[in-house]
């Protein structure tokens, strides 16, 4: 018997097997789960739809506890200050999604359900219950390659991506785009008041204390290079210039930025002539989750410099505790782990956003049944 | 200090004893088969073989494989936890370690980690353990070692038994079993169901420094979990000589997680659940002191995830198309793998001329996997095809000194990585009392489908995109160990040094984001916190030495292990592009255990057996997220042979475990020493009614103790 006759024999024998054992194997059928999904997106809409106007904010979300009260917070200040809005809230992120809504709070009775879907869900809900207005608001620091993502949930929307929206409807719905919190930013902060210049006087408000005690740094997400679409990481740059026409002691770095990571903040800092005291670290990302606590004030020491020359796995806080990284009076007492949606004034610096927003009104609809 | 104390006095007694005792060596005449795939007493075995026997197993009262492994030896170490026991022998994590049941390769893994919850534990009629590589008799896997568990074999006319443990936090195990002998034909059917509650030994969760300190988390130590399973065996004595078997099983299991409110620490969207079945025919026919066996089997097993809440994550849509955001409801039952195995064995054991012992043989194995989510092509299959034949020879060389040697060589042929040998040579030399052991072996472990062809995303705490790696090269091993063993009286002392080398070790590192797939790249874009793919890029060497004690003295038994072990592996940094040398994770240099045994029969209607058992660890040292805690934690055994009503045979156990309520109430997140909740306290009520008489089986290929049960 050749090989191939007894593999045929043993497949045979094996499918026969297989066959006469429980059927259930395979799993559930879970064909309908897209339809039911978006249902429940509806369903949620429908139950909490008072007004004819709707604000989404969309964060990329998180898993920490501390930042999901800076959300809880935000969309508290939302209300309050757009009474005749229903505003929610959406992550973009599906791994903070599936999290919050598997917690606790579901079970508890009369708790909150903690159910942010994606943006694109939600916005096809408030496509299906018809809000006459509509404004996304970006929850980004930087207009960025999350903020391109914002910008094709509303586009999708308004292009009628699903499908099953009426054209009609999508002709006449109002729809409004704010924008992250640095979306405007000159070289030369003289040049006018930008939203970086305005962000630069609220951190020098909440920070300038620390800025005259020691150098206060800023540890911001930025792009990698190759997703800097929207030349987006400029706006760090622009950042520490105008802080450090209020103060020389600011700097602003980020984790991603090419250029502009640790090592490049600490040689500007020793180019300045700040070579010891005490090195103050925030983050400047709207909340404070695993870049903030990991990547800024955690303990990872492994001081491998990678391609890019940033020692990567190495935390700001012990890098400019380290001699090879400045040896400043820099520890747990320096680090400040607040996101910036933590303080009212910067939230308002978003809020402002999403007032200009609605002055404007986008034309972004094609209708996609060739009709117009 | 008292314990320690207490350990030396009781490793030492029994050479206090020494001379005073009358011989008894029973325990060196235990038959065992797994070094060779031939019979042998322990004594006369080239190969070191630990054996935890029927009797130890009966003393002990063990519950699960997990506690007897890690309680009767010193080599093992476990860290039981969701995904799976987290087993490890001398340093080489289960991967590496080659489990079986009669000489069956166990199948079916969760990240590498066989469940062992497949194995009824009160079925069992000894445990073998050889160390090191024993790729050349069976294959794939058996780097670290191999575990055969020899399951009882029942010959009764009619036997029915039901044994039940009730233990601490809701622990229940229930063993029972039907055997039927008529004529030529015998049954036996098993079912077993083993639950726990699960325990948390801390509310605590580690968190950054700048958080809100959590203590009210709800994750577990150990989750609950349940599991069952109905085996059925019928074997025929068609002929004198001849007999046939047939035999099935089917078995679940599930995992199930509480939730909190912490949505980076204690939520989870899915609880874990695991369906197996397995199917085998085949026969042996002895001829003389001859012997020819065939075994086919199937089997399989599958892995899903239960939702318990709504999630978005990769599934297939109704299109048939792979999407990384698909929605999932509460109570959905979704395919995460389903491996298939099939097996076609042939085996057959010559004695030659020349007091030399033959045996030879040849495997099919044909895998299939399907795995629609996570690995790319949704399925995959592998089959490889080995002979292999071992020569067993000896001689006398002089009064009371013997030579035995023992060449094996395997042939593999696997469809994708071609023609590969592997020997192992082993030797040994008895001067008297004294043996001295050497071997050499090579370990040869093809990649695994999943290493192969992993492709899916975890949402820990970061974002995780594990990769298989399609150009990966099967891991080999040089293990060198050398052993003296010598035996007195009852008396019986081992010393055994080890050498493993791994080279093209399988191991997942960290590799550049812009190498990910496009889908990955373009769904997740930067937010992709990380990929891993499975690499040949460390080196790694485990080498130590074990010792054990054994002493048997009329009613007392006294025995005691110790382990050191030190491990080295070298891991490509893709950052430096050199090799970072680490400790395996979950290493400790000194594991040891240590038990007395006392059984004492009170005329007819009445045995005792008691038993105290010991077991050590120094410091597990891990990577990353702290090392886990040395411990040391004691046991007491008591067993109640009640007699014989009629037909009706009665025993009760009792027992505490973990008597000085050690816990490790190291935050939730870091490592472990032990999962041990604490002190537990457990009963078991064994039932067994028997009616007519034992058959006469011709067949004794590996001459396990029929006659075992002592009423």
């Amino acid at each position: 018997m050749t090989m191939k006759k007894i593999k045929f024999f043993m497949l045979a024998a094996m499918t026969l097997l297989a066959g006469t054992s429980f059927t259930s194997c395979s799993g559930d059928n879970t064909d309908d789960n897209e339809e039911k999904y978006q249902d429940i997106v509806l369903q949620t809409v429908k139950s909490q739809k008072v007004n004819n106007q709707a604000i989404l904010l969309v964060a990329f979300g998180s898993t920490w506890p501390e930042a999901f009260n800076d959300f809880d917070e935000t969309v508290e200040a939302y209300k309050k200050e757009f009474p005749g809005y229903d505003v929610y809230i959406s992550f973009s992120s599906a791994i903070c999604r599936n999290r919050a809504a598997a917690g606790e709070h579901e079970e508890d009775l009369g708790a909150e359900k903690r159910n942010y879907y994606a943006p694109e869900r939600w916005l096809n809900a408030f496509g299906k219950v018809e809000y006459a207005d509509i404004t996304v608001q970006s929850l980004q620091v930087i207009p960025g390659e999350e903020y391109g993502r914002v910008v094709n949930a509303l586009k999708d929307f308004a292009n009628n991506g699903y499908n099953d929206l009426r054209n009609d409807y999508l002709k006449n719905v109002k729809i409004h785009l704010g924008t992250p919190l640095m979306a405007t930013g000159k070289d030369d902060p003289d040049d006018g008041e930008t939203d970086v210049t305005k962000l630069a006087d609220e951190l020098h408000t909440i920070y300038g204390d620390k800025a005259n005690e020691g150098a206060m740094l800023f540890m911001g997400h930025g792009n990698p290079d190759e997703f800097d679409t929207y030349s987006a990481n400029v706006r760090y740059t622009q950042l520490e210039t105008a802080l450090q026409k209020k103060n020389v002691n600011y700097f602003v770095g980020t984790v991603d930025m090419m250029e502009n990571f640790k090592t490049n903040v600490k040689e500007r800092m020793q180019a300045a002539g700040y070579t010891s005291g005490k090195v103050f670290c925030a983050p400047l990302m709207s909340i404070a989750g695993d870049h903030a606590n990991n990547d800024m004030a955690g303990d990872d020491d492994k001081w491998e410099l990678n391609d890019d020359g940033e020692y990567e796995e190495t935390s700001w806080k012990v890098y400019f505790s380290d001699p090879l990284g400045g040896s400043y009076d820099c520890s747990g007492e320096t680090m400040i782990v607040k996101g910036l949606l933590s303080y009212p004034a910067i939230r308002q610096l978003w809020i402002n956003h999403t007032h200009a927003a609605q002055e404007e009104d986008l034309d972004w609809f094609h209708s996609n049944d060739g009709t117009e | 200090m008292r314990q320690t104390l207490l350990y030396v006095i009781t490793f030492c007694f029994p050479l206090l004893l020494l001379g005073q005792t009358e011989g008894n060596e029973t325990a060196m005449k235990e038959v065992v088969v797994t070094a060779t795939g031939t019979s042998h007493t322990l004594k006369d075995v080239p190969v070191q073989t630990e054996v935890i026997s029927r009797k130890m197993l009966d003393n002990f009262g063990g519950k699960s494989i997990e506690e007897i492994l890690g309680s009767l030896t010193a080599s093992f170490a476990f860290n039981e936890g969701d995904m799976g026991s987290q087993m490890q022998l001398n340093g080489l994590g289960n991967s590496y370690i080659l489990v079986m049941v009669d000489g069956k390769r166990l199948h079916g893994d969760v990240g590498g980690e066989n469940d062992l919850s497949l194995i009824d534990p009160r079925n069992i009629e000894k445990i073998e353990i050889v160390k090191g590589a024993s790729s050349a008799l069976y294959g794939s896997d058996a780097i670290a070692g191999v575990i055969n568990i020899i399951t009882k074999k029942h010959n009764e006319g009619l036997l029915v038994e039901n044994s039940t443990t009730l233990g601490s936090y809701g622990d229940v195990r229930q063993h029972n079993g039907l055997a039927v002998s008529y004529g030529k034909l015998s049954s036996y059917t098993n079912f077993h169901l083993q639950r726990t509650d699960g325990w948390q030994n801390t509310s605590k969760e580690h968190t950054s420094t700048f958080e809100t300190p959590i203590t009210d988390s709800r994750s577990m130590t150990v989750n609950p979990k349940t599991n069952w399973k109905l085996a059925e065996r019928l074997t025929w004595q068609i002929f004198p000589g001849i007999e046939l078997y047939g035999e099935g099983s089917y078995h679940q299991r599930g995992i199930f997680r509480p939730q909190g409110k912490y949505a980076k620490y204690d939520v989870t969207y899915y609880d874990m659940r695991y369906q197996n079945a397995s199917a085998a025919v085949g026969g042996k026919w002895t001829m003389g002191k001859n012997l020819l066996t065939l075994d086919i089997d199937w089997n399989k097993h599958a892995y899903f995830h239960e939702f318990t809440s709504i999630a978005t994550t990769e599934g297939i849509d109704k299109n048939g198309n792979f999407v990384l955001e698909y929605p999932y409801f509460p109570g959905q039952r979704v395919l995460q793998s389903d491996q298939q195995r099939f097996t076609a064995h042939l085996k057959g054991v010559f004695h030659l001329p020349y007091h030399h012992l033959l045996s030879a043989g040849m495997e099919y194995r044909y895998d299939w996997l399907k795995a629609p989510t996570s690995i790319e092509g949704r399925e995959a299959n592998d089959n490889t095809e080995a002979l292999y034949a071992q020569d067993e020879w000896q001689t006398r060389l002089g009064k009371s000194v013997q030579w035995h040697v023992n060449g094996g060589l395997r042939l593999i042929r696997n469809q994708q990585f071609g023609w590969h040998l592997s020997p192992k040579v082993s030797s040994m030399l008895s001067l008297g009392d004294f043996r001295l052991r050497a071997t050499w072996s090579q370990g040869f472990k093809t990649p695994t489908l999943k290493e192969q062809r992993y492709r899916y995303v975890r949402e820990m705490t970061q974002i995780i995109l594990f990769l298989g790696n399609r150009s990966l090269k099967p891991q080999k091993s040089n293990y060198f160990s050398l052993g003296a063993e010598y035996t007195i009286a009852g008396l019986t002392l081992s010393v055994t040094g080890y050498y493993n080398r791994l080279d093209d070790m399988i191991a997942l590192v960290t590799i550049p984001r812009s190498e990910a797939p496009s889908q990955y790249i373009q769904q997740y874009g930067e937010t992709l916190n990380k990929v891993r793919q499975y690499k040949n890029m460390e080196r790694a060497k485990t080498y130590g030495v074990d010792a054990t004690a054994r002493y048997v003295l009329r009613e007392w038994t006294f025995g005691a292990g110790y382990s050191y072990l030190d491990t080295q592996a070298e891991v490509y940094n893709e950052t430096t592009h050199s090799l970072d040398k680490v400790v395996i994770d979950g290493m400790a240099h000194h594991k040891g255990n240590v038990y007395v045994t006392w059984n004492h029969r009170f005329g007819r209607g009445y045995t005792l057996g008691a038993g105290v058992y010991g077991r050590m660890s120094s410091k597990r040292f891990y990577q990353i997220n702290g090392d886990g805690k040395g411990y040391q934690i004691w046991r007491l055994s008591t067993t109640h042979d009640l007699g014989t009503t009629g037909k009706f045979f009665w025993r009760l156990e009792a027992g505490i475990d973990n008597i000085f309520n050690y816990v490790d109430r190291t935050d939730h997140g870091l490592h472990l020493g032990t999962t041990t909740p604490g002190t537990t306290v457990y009963g078991t009520l064994t039932i067994r009614f028997r009616h007519g008489k034992n058959l006469k089986n011709n067949y004794k290929f590996n001459l396990k103790n029929n006659d075992n049960e002592e009423d």
